[in-house]
This record gives structure tokens, C-alpha cells and sequence, in this order.
């Protein structure tokens, strides 16, 4: 009878640990790591206005009331300088290559900042990445002090938000080439960098909140122009002989449901890529180059790429009873449903949308802010915390500071994305040069001559 | 002068349905159960006596019982002023408020009871039994003006019964009910300006029926079963109203003149737009018990249920203009109401009235938004009347206290609490 009550007890006591086990979260000494989107890279670079509302800001920001989080900050116009919205209709986003860009606001920080996401960066960048030739942020970010796990480590943190694994397959789609282990990285060496970031920064104890990788396949950049042939006078398909619109040719022959054809083509399609016999104006149209569209068979093996390594994301999470926070759910909600406030509606749309930015990859503001919501949902539901979610109005109803700039020779009309921008935003997602830019066939082509960005003034101090 | 006095009730009964003044809703949903004074003082639970021509509508057997020609012509006052909204995050956040704009609304009622034969009788209603009106102050900042700024139905219904008296103690009758309706809906709309992602008001929204009718009908008995205890049921069928309307879209300005001319190309500014939507009236039944305690001491129970899950969307189609059709998710549930009601005899010709009720709202919260924000409500209410020898005078006094109903799963995205109070004075006259 003893021995039983004796039994009971120890297993009363684990069962009352294990209540008490998920305390509410502390985020005291909070640390973020991750790319772009924890960055709050928007418009083609980063500036102060967007990153003070960057998704970890306003994480820390709602659960402490403190709004003293460090970052990377830089002025107006921003690191690159932010692009412009010139013209709607045509589209004209100005790139504003070769002006003058921002300055670092924050270079003398004597410590680690609070968000380390560095743009551009991988899992394996993260646990490996000190510093870049090719990409000046990231020594914005890291300073020459150790990689962004090193220095998040240092800062002893109690929180901790990973979101990480967006640029692992980010470049297979907007590239339109997918490269195993190049352009989409393998679960092989994606697991064991996630793994070491997850046990560093758990190791003394810190909550953890980890982001799951979305579709990227849903993206603007994507999904905006249809694989039809379009009159550029109404805007309105041209239809065939049978009533169905026409449609564009691709490197395999006529575009099928479930083809893309990618906003990087807007140059080759001034040129008359993709036009069909009959349709041609000349002899014989190229078709669409492989950097151009994105395949049916190629968007399959990114989605199934980014559910391996979500199951990687989620997989740890569990062991380690971290919050999840699918952003992969998110972002498939947004693309059906959009997102609908106060009786105002957002969707993935490209310019008109309000979730993405210029350069339709990246989110606005209001995306951030959304992606913060997410985050504070997820730590209370595990965690038990009580965070109030960010109040959504000021992200609707204050738009950007106007970035003009003076316009120069870089603007380029009646193109939805100019060849400058397309190699702008390769280099923000550090796609491999030789993909950057049009041209080629299935094979990797020659390396295209990467534009280096301007460089900031004054020297910055920090680069050794 | 029977005659004549028939011509003068029935030119009554015509005013009445022409003034159709909407109310906010006080019964759950958007149903007014407040159709005659007597009744409302005893909290609605009259399906069981049913013995004044208001009886037509709460249990149409007891006009089986009616003896002698009677009229009753009366009107509800309803007093709106205490209605605030407070936000929440997302949107539109801690510290967003909005009112209800204050004003008295007037329903009228109209009931004339005439028997037929020793067995038969005919009764004539007219009441508006459904009804809403949102209207929030300050509509130009007013936070839920993408949803709502003003939304108003109203209706009216034009019933004729028969009653019969199968035995002495058991009275059933049916009719025909011809419910008129038309709403208004107002809001503003907006759009993500490119340029900056800043979210600007683009349009205001102006959605108008014409007065469109349906068809349904009504049945009840009332049974006497002894001297103390008598019971009632009682059911009205759905009714589908299709309406037909217009919808104007005017601009506003933006500040921007590129982007104003961008979304004035792209949208039907300044056309009157044919729509058509369709919305079912729910059926209703209520069962009734009343016990008279003594000779001078009647009490009633009894349960409603309104087959609200008929109203699971409202569809909106602009045949020309296809781009504006929407289907707008409701998904209300049948729901019940609970009544009790005592009236007590001073005297052979006077009467207090006590009474109260539950009543379950059939709102999702993800439905509830600026255009109805239903809510459960208690009700109290007090009544008095008095007979003299051709004329009678009911008064009524009944106090809704809506449930503070907290939104944090919306359909709309906006998320708050709302808190309501109605006061409602009722006054009929008898002939």
C-alpha cells in the first residue's frame, strides 16, 4: 500500500512540473537572428523609419513596453537607397543606383545589437558568416565582432526569435533555375546548422520562438505577371483560335498551368520573348529563357524542399518545446484569403497589395507588423505570456516617408523591374552570381558583370 | 356607425403600415418582438392568453376567442443613445471608441379583430416585426466606417388570420403574412496607395433597395384546458424577401492626383449600379403556459425559437458590374428565448404587468461587427391598463440590457467590445 502511495506521488509531482514547465517567457534579453525579413529589408534596402518597426522591435516592444532594442540602423535613404514607385501605370520603380544612400546610426554600439539578422543570410551564414565582399550589410550587421550566433550567444539572452531558411530556397525562385546545393540548399546541410543555432541559443535556458520558412513560391515576384500573352494596349489576354488565352512560349515549348513566369522577365518580354508564332512580329521570337519562368516541376521541388526543412524547423521546436510560428501557413492564408482589417483588404497582389514591397519579395511595413502579430500569437499559446498584439493602425494609415531621390539615368520605363533592379535584389538575397541577371539556358551560364553598390559615406569605420 | 367605425380603423391600419420607422433590433438577430403593449409589459410571454388583438401576432388561435369587434392602435417608443464601442489590437486598437448616433424611434401597431360567425373570426395585423438601425457618430473618423456607418432595415407586415373555434376551449388559426421591407447600408472604402502602402479612403458606398415583399404564414392554437391553466404554440414560417436596389459609389479625393485618377479609371463612379440580394426572415415559434394563482393572478412562462440558421450569408450581386458582387458570411444559429410574465388585477378594469426575459443572441461573434452588433439581452419591463366601457389604454415601460459582447475572432478584422442599453415606452390604444 505504501509502495503505491509512494508512486503516486513522484508521479503527481512530474505531473505538476510538468504544468509549471512552460512558464511565461521572459524576453528581458531578447535576441533575434535571421535574414532579411527579421531585418526588415523592405524596398530594396534598409532605413530607419521601417527597421524601428521591425518584427523583433515590435516583439520586444509589446512585451516590455521598453522601445530600447538595438539595431543596425540606417538613415534616410536608407542601405541601398530605398526604391521608388515612379509610376503606376506603366510601373516604373526607380532604383535610385549611384545616389546617395544613408548612413549607419548606430555603428558604436559597444556590444552586439539585439537584432542580428543579417539580409541575405542562410542557416549555414548564421553559424559560419563573419563577413561578405559581395554584401556591404553584412558588415553593417556584424561589425567584424563573429558571426550573428556567436554574437547572439554572447549577449547571454533569455529569448530568442530563429527565423531562418527563407534564403535557402528563396534563390531557386527567383533565379528560375533550380541547383541542388546551390540554389536550394539540402536538409543535409541545412540540419545541422539550424541544430547549432537552436542548442546555442537554448543552452542557458533562453525560450526560443522559431519562424517556419513560407512559400516562396507564392511571392509577387512570382506569381504577378501571367504566363499569357498580353495586349499591352488593354491589358486583357489574347485569345486563341479555340477562345483560351495564348500562351507565352517557354525554354520547353508553350507555358502550362502551373508554370510562372518570373517579374525579372519584364525585360526580355519588352523584347518580344515568349511570343508565339503567328503572334511574332518578326520571323521567330526567342522563347522565354529558363531565368525567366519558373516551371510547374520547379515549384514542386521548392515547396517540397521548404516542407524538408520546416519539418527540420518544426522537428527541433518540438524537442525543445519552442514556440512555432508557421509562417508557411501564414503566407498559403495570405495568398487565398489576404488579410482583411477593420474592413480595409490586403492581399499578396503586387504594388496594390500592401503586404509586399517594390520589389515583390519583401514585406511593407504593415507585413512586418503582421509577421510581429504571428510571432506574440505563437509565444502565448506556448508559453502562456500575456503580450498584447500590436495595434495594426499606424501600419495602415501612415504611409512611407517619400525616398524620391532625383531621377536619373536608372530609371527605366514601361519595365515592371529593370535588369538593375533584378541584379539589386540578387545581391539583398545573395543569389549566386552566375544566375544573376537574363540569358542562358538550363545549364548555369557565364557570370554576369555584378554592379558593385555604391559605397557608403563616410567609410565606415567598422569595416576591417 | 358600426360601419363607420369599422372605415376609420382600417384607414388607421393603412397609416400605420406607412410609417415603418426602423428601430435597432430588440429582440435577438434583427426581430422586434414588441408588437403590442400589453404584451410587452409582461415581458413578451403572451403566447398562452393571446386575448387582445395584439394576440394576432404572438399567438393568432386566441383570435379564435375574440367576442365583439375590436381595433387596437398603438405605438413603441424607442429611446437609442446608449450604444459605445471600445477597440482592441489589431485593429482598431486600445483607445479607438465609437457611439451610436442618439434618437427616439416610433413603431406603430395596428390590430382589428371582427368575428364572423358564431365560430369564425378575421383579424387584420399590421406591425413591423423585423427591423434594425446602426448609425455611428462621426462618420468621417469613425474607425468602423469600412464596415458600416449607417445600416437601416425596415419592414412591415400586412397579415390577414382566421380563427376558429374547434371546441369551446380550443381555439386555432392560421393566416397570411405580405412583409414589405427595403434597407439602406452606407459605408466607405479604401485602398492601399502604391506609392507610400498607405491605406486612404477612396469611395463612399451608398447600397439602396426598393421595398420589396415576401410571402409567408402564420399558424397557432390556444388551448383553455381549464380554469387555471391554459397553454398556447404558435408558428410563423420564414419569409424570403429578393430585393432590388442601386448602388452609388462616389469618389473621394486622396490628396494624390496620380492615384485618384488611377482608381477613378478603374472604378464605376457616379452610376446608379442595379444589385439584387436576398434575405430570409427566420421562422419563429413560441410555446406558452400561463397559470392563473388566483382569480386576480395570472402567470406566464414561455419559450421562443427563431430559426435564425436560415440567415447563413447575404449575397450581394451587381449583374452589370461583376466585380462588386460579394457573399458576405453570416452563419447565425437558431436560438431561444425565456419569458415570464405576471399580471395582476387591481380591479375588473385595471391591470399591472410585470415580466422579463432572456433572449440568446444568433450572432457568431465573427459576424458581429459595426453594421449589427448583436448581443444577448435580458429584458424587464412593468405595464399598466385600464378599461372603460368602449376604449382601452395600455402603457408599457421595458428596459433591454444587452450582454458586453467582446470581439476577438472578426470577420471584418475589427476587434472590441460592444456595450448597449435601450430604453422602449409603449402605448396602445384599444377600441
Amino acid at each position: 500500500m505504501i509502495r503505491t502511495t509512494r508512486s503516486i506521488v513522484p508521479a503527481l509531482v512530474l505531473a505538476l512540473s510538468a504544468a509549471t514547465a512552460q512558464a511565461a517567457a521572459d524576453l528581458t534579453r531578447y535576441v533575434a537572428v535571421g535574414d532579411t525579413l527579421t531585418a526588415a529589408y523592405t524596398n530594396g534596402g534598409l532605413v530607419d523609419v521601417v527597421q524601428e518597426n521591425s518584427f523583433p522591435a515590435l516583439l520586444h516592444r509589446q512585451a516590455t513596453g521598453s522601445t530600447t532594442f538595438e539595431q543596425p540602423l540606417v538613415s534616410a535613404p536608407g542601405i541601398p537607397h530605398l526604391w521608388t514607385l515612379d509610376s503606376l501605370v506603366p510601373v516604373v520603380i526607380n532604383t535610385h543606383d549611384g545616389e546617395a544612400t544613408g548612413a549607419p546610426q548606430n555603428l558604436a554600439l559597444p556590444r552586439p545589437y539585439d537584432n542580428l539578422a543579417v539580409p541575405g543570410a542562410k542557416a549555414h551564414d548564421v553559424v559560419a558568416t563573419t563577413s561578405s565582399p559581395s554584401n556591404p550589410l553584412v558588415g553593417l550587421v556584424l561589425r567584424g565582432l563573429g558571426t550573428q550566433l556567436a554574437q547572439a550567444a554572447s549577449l547571454d539572452p533569455t529569448f530568442a526569435t530563429i527565423w531562418i531558411g527563407n534564403n535557402d530556397v528563396l534563390p531557386a525562385a527567383v533565379s528560375g533555375v533550380v541547383i541542388d546545393g546551390v540554389t536550394l540548399t539540402t536538409k543535409a546541410v541545412f540540419e545541422p546548422d539550424f541544430r547549432t543555432i537552436v542548442d546555442t541559443l537554448s543552452a542557458n535556458g533562453a525560450r526560443l520562438a522559431v519562424g517556419t520558412i513560407p512559400d516562396v513560391t507564392l511571392i509577387p515576384y512570382v506569381t504577378t505577371l501571367p504566363r499569357f500573352v498580353v495586349n499591352p494596349q488593354t491589358g486583357e489576354p489574347i485569345l486563341g483560335q479555340d477562345g483560351t488565352p495564348v500562351p507565352l512560349v517557354g525554354p520547353d515549348g508553350p507555358l502550362e498551368s502551373g508554370d510562372f513566369v518570373l517579374l525579372s522577365a519584364s525585360t526580355h518580354l519588352k523584347q518580344g520573348y515568349g511570343l508565339p508564332q503567328g503572334i511574332c512580329p518578326i520571323a521567330a521570337c526567342p522563347p522565354l529563357t529558363n531565368g525567366d519562368v519558373l516551371s510547374a516541376g520547379e515549384v514542386a521541388a521548392i515547396r517540397a524542399r521548404t516542407s524538408e526543412l520546416n519539418g527540420v524547423i518544426t522537428g527541433l521546436a518540438a524537442a525543445g518545446s519552442f514556440a512555432v510560428v508557421d509562417l508557411n501557413r501564414t503566407m498559403a492564408d495570405v495568398a487565398a484569403h489576404g488579410i482583411t482589417l477593420g474592413g480595409v483588404d490586403f492581399d499578396a497582389g503586387f504594388l496594390t497589395g500592401g503586404i509586399f514591397g517594390y520589389d515583390g519579395v519583401h514585406l511593407t511595413p504593415f507585413g512586418y507588423a503582421t509577421v510581429a502579430n504571428e510571432f506574440i500569437a505563437a509565444i502565448n499559446r506556448t508559453f502562456g505570456n500575456a503580450i498584447p498584439l500590436v495595434d495594426m493602425t499606424p501600419f495602415m494609415f501612415e504611409g512611407l516617408p517619400d525616398f524620391g531621390g532625383a531621377p536619373d539615368g536608372t530609371v527605366t520605363a514601361n519595365f515592371r523591374m529593370s535588369p538593375e533592379a533584378v541584379s539589386a535584389l540578387f545581391r539583398a538575397i545573395d543569389v549566386p552570381t552566375d544566375l544573376a541577371g537574363s540569358g542562358g539556358t538550363q545549364r548555369p551560364r557565364k557570370p554576369a558583370r555584378v554592379r558593385k553598390l555604391p559605397p557608403t559615406k563616410p567609410t565606415a569605420p567598422w569595416r576591417r | 356607425m358600426k360601419t363607420n367605425r369599422l372605415r376609420s380603423i382600417g384607414a388607421v391600419a393603412i397609416l400605420a403600415a406607412l410609417a415603418v420607422a426602423a428601430e435597432p433590433a430588440r429582440a435577438a438577430g434583427f426581430a422586434i418582438f414588441e408588437q403590442g403593449t400589453k404584451a410587452m409589459g409582461l415581458g413578451g410571454a403572451f403566447t398562452a392568453q393571446a386575448d387582445d388583438p395584439a394576440g394576432l401576432y404572438h399567438n393568432v388561435g386566441g383570435l379564435a376567442f375574440q367576442r365583439g369587434t375590436r381595433a387596437e392602435l398603438g405605438t413603441t417608443f424607442v429611446f437609442l443613445g446608449d450604444s459605445k464601442f471600445s477597440g482592441a489590437a489589431p485593429f482598431p486598437g486600445a483607445g479607438a471608441t465609437g457611439d451610436q448616433t442618439n434618437s427616439v424611434k416610433a413603431l406603430l401597431h395596428a390590430y382589428v379583430a371582427q368575428p364572423i360567425s358564431p365560430k369564425w373570426s378575421f383579424g387584420l395585423a399590421v406591425n413591423n416585426p423585423f427591423g434594425l438601425a446602426t448609425e455611428w457618430d462621426d462618420p468621417d473618423t469613425w474607425s468602423g466606417r469600412f464596415i458600416s456607418e449607417f445600416a437601416e432595415l425596415r419592414s412591415f407586415d400586412i397579415a390577414g388570420n382566421f380563427g376558429v373555434l374547434a371546441t369551446e376551449d380550443l381555439g386555432i388559426g392560421f393566416g397570411v403574412i405580405w412583409r414589405g421591407s427595403d434597407v439602406v447600408l452606407k459605408r466607405r472604402s479604401a485602398a492601399v496607395n502604391p506609392f507610400n502602402f498607405q491605406v486612404v479612403e477612396v469611395a463612399k458606398v451608398r447600397l439602396e433597395s426598393d421595398v420589396d415583399w415576401g410571402l409567408g404564414w402564420n399558424v397557432g392554437i390556444l388551448h383553455k384546458a381549464c380554469k387555471w391553466f391554459q397553454w398556447g404554440l404558435s408558428y410563423r414560417s420564414k419569409i424570403a424577401v429578393d430585393y432590388s436596389g442601386t448602388a452609388r459609389l462616389e469618389q473621394v479625393a486622396t490628396g494624390d492626383p496620380v492615384f485618384d485618377a488611377i482608381v477613378a479609371a478603374t472604378q464605376p463612379f457616379g452610376q446608379d449600379i442595379p444589385i439584387e440580394t436576398r434575405i430570409e426572415f427566420p421562422a419563429t415559434a413560441s410555446l406558452g403556459a400561463a397559470f392563473t394563482l388566483r382569480e386576480d393572478l395570472v402567470l406566464e412562462t414561455d419559450v421562443n425559437w427563431a430559426g435564425w440558421n436560415s440567415f447563413d450569408e447575404l449575397a450581394i450581386t451587381a449583374p452589370t458590374e461583376p466585380g462588386l458582387n460579394a457573399t458576405i458570411p453570416e452563419n447565425w444559429r437558431s436560438v431561444m428565448s425565456y419569458r415570464a410574465g405576471l399580471r395582476y388585477d387591481l380591479s375588473k378594469t385595471s391591470q399591472l404587468r410585470f415580466g422579463a426575459y432572456y433572449d440568446e443572441t444568433p450572432q457568431p461573434t465573427a459576424s458581429t461587427s459595426p453594421l449589427l452588433p448583436d448581443a444577448s439581452r435580458w429584458g424587464y419591463s412593468f405595464g399598466y391598463g385600464h378599461r372603460w366601457t368602449r376604449v382601452s389604454l395600455d402603457l408599457a415601460v421595458l428596459y433591454v440590457d444587452f450582454l458586453k459582447r467582446t470581439v476577438t475572432d472578426s470577420r471584418d478584422g475589427f476587434y472590441g467590445s460592444y456595450e448597449n442599453a435601450t430604453w422602449l415606452f409603449g402605448a396602445t390604444l384599444g377600441f
